[in-house]
């Protein structure tokens, strides 16, 4: 039996526990978190709890080694209570995984174990105030004097930044070589010289803390680099592929939410004397919103299915990233717009499913740049 | 014989003994057979009020509640054969009834609405999956059998009273009851209760229950709590309405502040006539009102017990 | 010591029903653990984990069920036992199934839920103490071990009391008696490698259901504007003399 759409039983129960823990411990405090900008440490603490937080980390560092299809399905039920909250745990594997890619044995071991045995975040700096998308035209600088490197520049919207243990950060040695002069440095929390200032006024996600991360003469031992000098492009590219899956599972959730509520809605709400339901300007919006959510789903299973096998995954996680985001995007619009006026104010959850999963178009390389690469993959052969 | 369990609370019958005896004569009628009463109590006893319905009455006196005694003397009654025992639901009876279904390997027939006997087989009606569905089964005798309150007319007395015929229950020590915590009894019961007027989360503190326990007065009926209340301790557990709490049937139920999870539906959605009070025009308890008012609960309950003094004036 | 908790799968409360061909079909329900019988399962836990010893779930039910068991194993019970049976049994049937498997443990004692979610029986418990000829405490909302003995708490229908109960004993739950943990993600990778144990039950449940309804009573949805308090409380005290003549 070549294909199988059938979860393992521990896949459905870990499906069961996600699913409880947005419903139990998120959807209650969503709404608050989101007011008032600030990240919910209760959250990431009951998180770490049942053991949902930092779960990509294998078993020999103290993890519970889950592999990308189940990050996918704990993904879709958390962003399904809240993306932004679920942005959080999504971008502290963002930071790990260039180090389960790159890093060494002992490197695994100083910075993963610690954050298996609290709660605690990691994160991937990137982007920076000029460059995002052109990630090779990096303005961060390291120069290596004998046993570290002295890192200067500014990175910007770097979710957890402020928060993290410690940061991924991909500076050039050499901005003339371009991507070739790439490398990665883990900057731990409290280096002298590095230094986080959120980011305030964001209009959704509001829970996860972003920050703008600013690096003067910080000193980064070098063995906490990752890789060798040169490769820091390939592991940041690398990291992308797989972890765009995530934002994939989380539009997802999305999508499924808005779908949820629209149909609360539209069988409660009556016009003309039935409910809103019954009319299939109504009815067209659910099925199309059905019709994305089922095919962005199978589309970002089967992406992580790709990643789980070891196969070439690179074009699958863009189009599964573009595609759900998409599709969700227009979800949360459809839902806003089946509640009319009700859908624009705060008292009805759809307004923040649409500013919320915007960000999924942007965030780990934008719709524009998923179709550089799915291009990329077309015209290569 | 079809033996019924006459429930008291020390001095009179309780009203569930009544519809029970109802069912009991109902069930000896189709099948032949005759109706014995017993009778089991801590202390005292309505020895004289219970003789009046039925031609034999067994009765014994076991001391403080346990369900082993319990189950122990109904045996005892039934020694010489039953084709259905009959009880009215309580906690108690579901637990003792559930002994003896088990000692007589009798098809156990729980908090009935209806019950009859056909082609020798007893068949019910009943609630099931938190009361959402409605279950006929059957079942071939011997039964045990509960009868859910306010579903069945209360039985009248025969006009003498019958033979009372002492029990030897064989004696049982494995319970032994250390200290009871009496609930303040004020009024109707909450179960038999015909109006129930119960108050949410919506009511914001203890002290609001008192125009709560003054409309409940008003009307004759018994105060109600959910679930968020009794766990905040604005009121005792005996009044929770809801699946962990009590289910209730009374022709009148008005929930204050209520907002109707699941739960609590389960406790009260087979009320005849359902009122709901509450602020948000949201919340799921309208979906399942006959009547409501879309307002603030402390405006709304005043002018309600103002309304209602003015009709009974 | 030895502490068994009594399970069974359910639909999830807030899951819709449907029915087919007269019966409840569960299909397309989220199926849980019985929330009464997962306070069963984390006292069995916390007793454990005071008193040392073993926590086995005893679960009955079809094949999916197993779900069910396995929840409980990821909350930390030690290993199960399932009695596979499809469709409907009364309590008395189901003790019958479950009495030999339980006494053959010979646990301290055995806990199970005050109510079933989907057949609504709060007669599990007692089938079961009165197969095992052990007494039974129901409604219990908390235990505490002392030797041959326990004390328990658990509500009646007016009031509660206290009891010195002979071990072993049957306890039935009830919502208060602790608060549930999560099944934890490592309790999920551990469970995998525990052992269930399966036993096929042919028995014949002596009550049988002929037919199931869902009887949604048809609401008059009458529903008054409050902004005048006044105006609308007299307005629902007419329509409840007048109209409903309840008053």
């Amino acid at each position: 039996m070549p294909i199988d759409f059938s979860l393992t039983e521990e896949q459905r129960q870990l499906q069961a526990l996600a699913r409880r823990f947005a419903k139990e411990v998120i959807l209650p405090v969503a709404q608050e978190y989101d007011e008032k900008e600030e990240v919910p440490w209760p959250v990431i603490e009951k998180l770490h709890e049942v053991g949902l937080l930092n779960a990509i980390i294998p078993e020999e560092y103290g993890g519970m080694g889950l592999k990308m299809l189940d990050e996918v399905i704990v993904g879709e039920e958390l962003a399904y209570a809240c993306m932004g909250i679920y942005t959080i745990p999504m971008a502290s594997d963002l930071g790990i995984t260039p180090v389960l890619l790159a890093g060494t044995e002992e490197q695994k071991r100083r910075f993963l174990k610690p954050l298996t045995e609290k709660p605690a975040l990691a994160a991937f700096a990137l982007s920076e105030p000029g460059n995002g998308s052109d990630a090779a035209a990096l303005k961060t600088r390291a120069v290596r004097q004998g046993d570290h490197y002295v890192l200067n520049g500014t990175k910007m919207w770097i979710s957890n930044g402020g928060e993290a243990e410690w940061v991924v950060v991909f500076a050039t040695l050499n901005p003339e070589l371009r991507h070739k002069g790439v490398v990665a440095l883990v900057v731990e929390k409290g280096t002298p010289g590095f230094s986080a200032v959120k980011i305030h006024g964001k209009m959704g996600q509001r829970a996860s803390g972003t920050y703008e991360l600013v690096f003067e003469d910080v000193k980064v031992p070098v063995q906490n680099r990752l890789g060798e000098e040169g490769e820091g492009f390939k592991i940041a590219m690398n990291t992308l592929n797989k972890t765009r899956i995530p934002v994939a599972a989380g539009s997802v959730g999305v999508a499924r939410r808005a779908l949820d509520e629209a149909k609360k809605y539209a069988k409660e709400r009556e016009a003309f004397g039935q409910p809103i339901a019954s009319f299939q300007a109504i009815q067209f919006k659910l099925a199309d919103m059905l019709i994305g959510i089922e095919t962005a789903r199978m589309y970002t299973y089967y992406a992580a299915w790709l990643v789980d096998r070891g196969l070439p995954h690179a074009h699958a996680s863009a189009i599964a990233k573009a595609y759900a985001s998409e599709i969700a995007f227009e979800a949360a619009n459809q839902a806003i717009q089946i509640h009319g006026g009700y859908g624009y104010v705060r008292e009805f959850p759809v307004e923040k499913l649409l500013r919320d999963v915007k960000l999924n178009q942007i965030y780990e390389g934008t719709n524009e740049i998923q179709r550089l690469i799915i291009a990329r993959h077309i015209l290569a052969e | 014989m079809i033996l019924v369990v006459l429930d008291h609370d020390g001095t009179k019958l309780r009203k569930g003994s009544l519809e029970a005896l109802t069912r009991a004569r109902q069930l000896a009628q189709a099948l032949g057979e005759k109706v014995a009463g017993v009778l089991l109590a801590e202390a005292g006893a309505p020895l004289e009020e219970a003789r009046g319905y039925v031609e034999t009455l067994y009765v014994a006196e076991l001391g403080p509640y346990t369900a082993e005694k319990w189950a122990a003397g109904v045996l005892e009654a039934a020694k010489g054969g039953v084709k259905a025992i009959v009880a009215p639901s309580s906690r108690q009876s579901r637990a003792y009834m559930g002994r003896v279904a088990y000692a007589l390997k009798a098809g156990l027939l729980e908090d009935t609405l209806e019950s009859w006997a056909e082609g020798g087989e007893v068949y019910a009606i009943r609630y099931a999956y938190l009361n959402r569905v409605t279950q006929k089964v059957k079942s071939p005798p011997p039964v045990a059998l509960t009868v859910k309150p306010n579903t069945t007319p209360l039985a009248e007395p025969l006009g003498q009273g019958g033979e009372v015929v002492a029990l030897q229950v064989p004696p049982v020590a494995t319970v032994e009851v250390l200290e009871r915590v009496q609930e303040e009894k004020k009024g109707v019961s909450l179960t038999e209760a015909d109006v129930v007027v119960t108050g949410g989360r919506g009511m914001g503190s203890a002290e609001a229950f008192k125009r709560v326990e003054e409309l409940a007065a008003l009307l004759g009926g018994a105060v109600g709590a959910t679930r968020a209340v009794v766990d905040a301790g604005w009121r005792p557990y005996g009044e929770q309405v809801g699946q962990t709490g009590k289910t209730v049937q009374p022709t009148l139920y008005i929930a204050l502040g209520v907002s109707g999870a699941v739960q609590h539906l389960a406790g009260m959605n087979k009320s005849k006539y359902i009122v709901a009070v509450n602020k948000d025009p949201e919340a799921p308890i309208f979906k399942h009102a006959d009547y409501g008012i879309v307002g603030d609960v402390h405006q709304v309950l005043p002018a309600l017990i103002e309304a209602v003094k003015k009709l009974k004036d | 010591m030895k502490f068994i908790a009594v399970i069974r799968q359910v639909p999830d409360g807030e899951s819709r029903l449907r029915i087919q061909e007269n019966r409840v079909d569960l299909s397309s329900a989220t199926l849980i653990l019985d929330q009464m019988d997962e306070y069963g399962v984390e006292e069995a836990l916390r007793l454990k984990e005071k008193h040392g010893g073993e926590a086995i779930v005893v679960g009955f039910g079809p094949e999916r069920a197993e779900e069910a068991l396995r929840t409980a194993l990821a909350m930390g019970m030690d290993r199960g036992i399932h009695v596979v049976h499809e469709g409907y049994a009364d309590p008395v049937t189901v003790a019958e199934a479950l009495a030999p498997l339980i006494r053959e443990e010979s646990p301290t004692l055995v806990l199970t839920g005050g109510q079933q979610a989907d057949w609504d029986s709060q007669a599990l418990g007692a089938a079961l103490a009165e197969a095992l000829g052990v007494p039974v405490v129901p409604w219990t909302t908390a235990i505490e071990l002392e030797g041959e003995t326990a004390r328990a708490k658990h509500d009646l229908d007016e009031g509660a009391e206290w009891v010195r109960v002979k071990l072993p004993a049957v306890f039935t739950t009830q919502q208060g008696l602790n608060e549930p943990r999560y099944p934890t993600l490592p309790g999920i990778m551990k469970a995998k490698k525990k052992e269930i144990q399966k036993v096929a039950f042919q028995g014949n449940s002596r009550v049988e259901i002929l037919e199931e309804i869902i009887q949604e009573k048809a609401r008059l949805q009458r529903i008054l504007d409050g902004k005048d308090p006044v105006a609308a409380a007299e307005e629902l005290v007419r329509l409840l003399h007048e109209e409903a003549k309840v008053i």
